[in-house]
């Protein structure tokens, strides 16, 4: 296990660095410890390796969506709580995210309170 | 010689010069001198030998002399004899010019007459010539009964005598010869057709010969110069002004004047019908030149004057047809013409209705208006009257009395009333041989035409025959022109043609009204352009100018700016006409208002517009999900940061690297949200117009990534096989990116029903040699209709249940619009290829070659 293997840690993945990065100044400027990925994959590997608590994903990536990440962890490490977050408000999307289990589902761009609850909740 | 004797000699002279000068004639002369040189001389016998009119002999002359009647014999002789020069004693005179003396005669070997001689006993013989200045004109001779030496003092004295008679003959002989020359000239004056008229320089006549008498009237009056034109009726050639005193041909050579060819018109109580001379006149000057008198020389000139006036008249006819008088006037003319030439002839002329069955009132102004009116539409026939006859016989008709000519037989109450008896009629013949109508002549007397008349008919006819004909042809000309203009005013054809010679214009009514030109005003070339809008005028000119110059035709499409600042759109084609040296008389041609067309055409551009801007605007409503996604990023980033720094600073703990941090990326992500925006503007910006190079491969990765949470959302997947060779081309970026997303949307629709790992679209690029960027857009869905693929482009076809049918359509006026071609076909396996070909943009070619 690395360093990295910490139960307080955060997980962030979205393709768009901006918001990526946004995310994660928000979460460090409330304490948490975070780790951000651009590339779903790296992720993964990541996830495959650590024990990953909580992971905050976008939906629509350009290379693999953020459905297709949630199934594959949830083969890895079915124990992550995840935190939906999607650009665009989508019935079907919702409906299969909702199916794999999140614990929160956010449209962007999210109210920041709700969104530190819902991963300290996460955490907790 | 005695003292006596001389006396007696001169005396014979004294006495000889004064009866010869008082003698009347030669010939009593010529005695005088025979006998007092024979009584005062003692010679026995003298006579007189003449030449002959040929002045080879001499013959014995008729006046002579002798002593008594026993010389009668010597005279025979002498009669019987004649002697050429040299021969005998006459001879001998005549070839010496010189007197000659013979003492015997008896004892000359020349003198032819020695046998009469002896037996008379004549001896001595003496010759004398008479001569007037070099010509020997006489020869007188004298003999005597016994011989004698010669005597040079009675030679000398006869010789005298005989020059006194020299004299003498001399002055008859011109007085003779004055007086046959007068006879002669008086023989002429008489005789002569010329008026010859002499008067002295007082302005009396002299001479007024038997011709002027007759011109004038009168013969000479003891009458001023200032009375003679009321007295002899004299005019200037308007008829009615008397001629000026100090202006008339006489008084003007009185006063030393030449005159030629003077006009003068005579009428006076002898002269009623009046007549036209032609006068020459002279001065007629002493020997030093001082003016004695005039002479006039008159000749009548009236019937040249009438055949000059009639020529005119004809002229005046012919004038009128050219001028395209009304065809009654023109009629009228001629038949007051040909009236005038005759006494007593009236004319008519009567027209051969177009079905060649009924007469027409042509001309009859001196006929009854009971007669014009009762010929008025009869009908033509073989004895119908001398016109109607002539019409139906085609041949001339000659009536000498109308009351017993069965041609008549329906018309003679008529014929009374208005009292005719003769009626010659003659049909009007066109080149064609077309009968057009009649010239009949009309008398009071029974008679047949005169040659005069004849000739007046044969006149009358050609003339009437070509106004009528030409009268013919204009009408079909101006019903085929009424014809033209009606078949170009229902086309809304604007005719013209330019005349270029004279710079004049002929219009059609509906052209003047498309240029707006009154009806009947003048116009010129420089009247239409004027018409051409300023802006293009010049340009207009010149192309018109080559184009005739080189083609011999024009064509342009331009505008007009008409008054009061309406404008029309017209296309204007002409063709130039030239003559055998190539030189253009004359341009005709058509102009068409196409201005309703042109409203609709930038109407339909508008419309097109509008159409595309609507199709942007529906294409933005189908992009939601992207536009929503790459605003969403932004603000979703900018929230975040911006709270992150408020919670870093209540926090009290702030990094002010990590602040800085924060402050940058909250710039970046506002301007990132901007940009969007800008993105979504332009494509709904109604402008799209402005071109510049466009690189397509940036334009489609670009449009790619725009639309690339819509083809997320959609689980479709485009991929993009891109050239990079590809030549840039012209274009509106815009709308560059408008074909590429109703492409990308159309090709997302079509494989909806597909299941989502068959959901792909690719996008490639091919340079197409160079010269044309080519794009492709292929997808796996359904296809296209087979029996017309192409029939995507029409409008409101669509497959689908939302799409308003109109993307493809504007699509394709958009690659048109850039010069380009779309194609849509079905690809071999399955699925719909739509291929868009861009011409590259201006040395977009070379440089592509280069590359490669």
């Amino acid at each position: 296990m690395s360093e990295s293997a910490d139960a307080n840690e955060v997980c962030l993945l979205d393709d768009d660095v901006s918001v990526l990065n946004s995310m994660r100044f928000l979460l460090l400027a409330e304490g948490f410890k975070v780790r951000a990925f651009s590339n779903p994959e790296e992720f993964l590997a990541h996830a495959g390796n650590n024990h990953v608590a909580v992971l905050v994903t976008d939906v629509w990536m350009d290379r693999v969506t953020g459905l297709e990440v949630l199934a594959r962890l949830c083969a890895i490490s079915p124990n992550t709580k995840v935190i939906v977050i999607t650009a665009r408000e989508d019935a079907a999307a919702r409906a299969t995210a909702t199916a794999i289990g999140p614990v929160a589902f956010f449209i962007k761009p999210f109210d920041d309170e709700r969104f530190i609850a819902a991963v300290r909740g996460a955490l907790a | 010689m005695s003292s006596d004797e001389h006396d007696e000699q001169l005396n014979l002279l004294q006495t000889i010069t004064m009866e010869v000068a008082a003698a009347g004639d030669i010939g009593s002369a010529l005695e005088i001198v025979l006998r007092r040189v024979c009584e005062k001389t003692n010679w026995a016998l003298g006579q007189a030998w003449l030449p002959n009119k040929q002045k080879t002999l001499l013959e014995c002359g008729p006046v002579w002399l002798c002593g008594g009647p026993e010389l009668a014999d010597f005279r025979a002789t002498s009669e019987k004899n004649q002697f050429p020069p040299g021969i005998g004693l006459p001879g001998r005179v005549w070839e010496a010019k010189a007197p000659a003396w013979i003492e015997d005669v008896r004892e000359d070997p020349n003198f032819p007459r020695f046998a009469a001689a002896r037996a008379l006993g004549l001896k001595a013989a003496v010759g004398i010539p008479i001569l007037s200045g070099d010509q020997v004109i006489a020869v007188i001779e004298f003999f005597m009964r016994e011989p004698r030496n010669e005597n040079e003092q009675l030679v000398k004295v006869i010789a005298a005598v005989a020059a006194q008679l020299d004299l003498v003959m001399e002055r008859k002989f011109a007085a003779a010869e004055l007086s046959r020359t007068n006879e002669i000239l008086h023989s002429i004056l008489s005789d002569m057709g010329d008026a010859v008229v002499v008067a002295d320089k007082d302005g009396s006549f002299v001479v007024f010969n038997p011709a002027a008498e007759r011109m004038f009237g009168q013969g000479a009056t003891q009458t001023s110069p200032a009375e003679w034109p009321q007295r002899y009726g004299l005019y200037l050639p308007d008829k009615v002004t008397p001629f000026p005193a100090n202006q008339l041909p006489l008084t003007r050579s009185l006063r030393g004047e030449e005159v030629n060819d003077a006009e003068m018109y005579v009428r006076n109580a002898k002269v009623p019908q009046g007549l036209w001379i032609r006068i020459t006149g002279r001065p007629l000057r002493g020997p030093s030149g001082e003016v004695l008198g005039g002479v006039i020389v008159c000749r009548d000139i009236t019937a040249i004057k009438e055949e000059e006036f009639f020529r005119a008249g004809q002229s005046q006819v012919l004038e009128m047809i050219a001028a395209d008088k009304p065809l009654p006037e023109v009629l009228n003319s001629l038949v007051l013409l040909m009236e005038g030439q005759a006494e007593g002839l009236r004319c008519s002329i009567l027209t051969l209705s177009r079905d060649g069955q009924h007469v027409h009132h042509g001309a009859a102004p001196s006929l009854p208006e009971v007669y014009v009116k009762a010929v008025n539409g009869l009908s033509i026939g073989p004895r119908n009257g001398s016109c109607g006859t002539a019409m139906y016989t085609r041949k001339p008709v000659v009536v000498t009395d109308v009351m017993t000519s069965p041609l008549w037989a329906d018309y003679r109450k008529l014929a009374e009333i208005c009292g005719l008896s003769a009626c010659w009629s003659t049909p009007i013949v066109s080149a064609q041989g077309d009968v057009l109508g009649s010239f009949a002549m009309y008398r009071e007397e029974k008679r047949g035409p005169r040659p005069e008349e004849e000739r007046l008919t044969s006149i009358a006819t050609h003339i009437a025959g070509i106004a009528i004909e030409r009268q013919r042809q204009q009408e079909a000309l101006r019903e085929r022109e009424e014809r033209i203009s009606l078949a170009a005013e229902s086309a809304d054809l604007a005719f013209w043609s330019l005349y270029l010679d004279n710079n004049t214009v002929w219009m059609s009514e509906k052209g003047r009204a498309i240029y707006g030109f009154d009806p009947d005003a003048h116009l010129t070339c420089d009247s239409i352009l004027s018409r051409v809008h300023p802006d293009e005028r010049a340009k207009i000119k010149a192309e018109y100018d080559s184009a005739c110059s080189i083609h011999g035709k024009f064509e342009s499409e331009h505008r007009l700016l008409l008054p009061y600042g309406k404008v029309r759109w017209v296309i204007m084609r002409g063709r130039c006409i030239k003559d055998e040296a190539g030189k253009i008389i004359e341009t005709i041609g058509v102009t068409v208002d196409i201005s309703s067309q042109k409203q609709a055409d930038l109407h339909l551009q508008v419309e097109r517009e509008e159409m595309a801007h609507r199709n942007r605007v529906s294409l933005m409503g189908e992009m939601t999900a992207s536009f929503a996604h790459e605003l969403n990023q932004p603000l979703t980033a900018i929230a975040n940061n911006a709270s992150a720094a408020r919670r870093f600073i209540e926090r009290g703990n702030i990094d002010p690297a990590l602040l800085q941090e924060l402050l940058q990326a909250l710039i970046a992500d506002s301007r990132r949200a901007g940009d969007v925006i800008q993105g979504i503007r332009s494509l709904v910006r109604k402008d799209t117009s402005v071109h510049t190079h466009v690189n397509l491969n940036s334009v489609i990765e670009e449009t790619v990534r725009l639309v690339s949470t819509d083809i997320l959302s959609r689980e479709s997947v485009v991929t993009t096989e891109l050239d990079p060779q590809l030549p840039q081309v012209d274009a509106a970026l815009v709308q560059i990116q408008q074909i590429l997303l109703n492409l990308i949307m159309n090709a997302l629709d079509a494989s909806e029903g597909l299941k989502p790992s068959e959901r792909r679209i690719v996008i490639s690029t091919r340079s197409d040699k160079g010269d044309v960027a080519e794009v492709t857009v292929r997808d796996f869905g359904i296809g296209l209709p087979t029996d017309r693929p192409d029939k995507i482009f029409d409008h409101f076809f669509s497959t689908k249940q939302k799409g308003m049918g109109m993307g493809l359509t504007i699509v394709r006026s958009i690659v048109e619009a850039h010069g380009g071609t779309i194609t849509a076909e079905n690809a071999p396996d399955r699925g719909a290829r739509i291929v868009v070909r861009l011409p590259a943009a201006r040395g977009e070619f070379a440089k592509s070659k280069a590359a490669a």
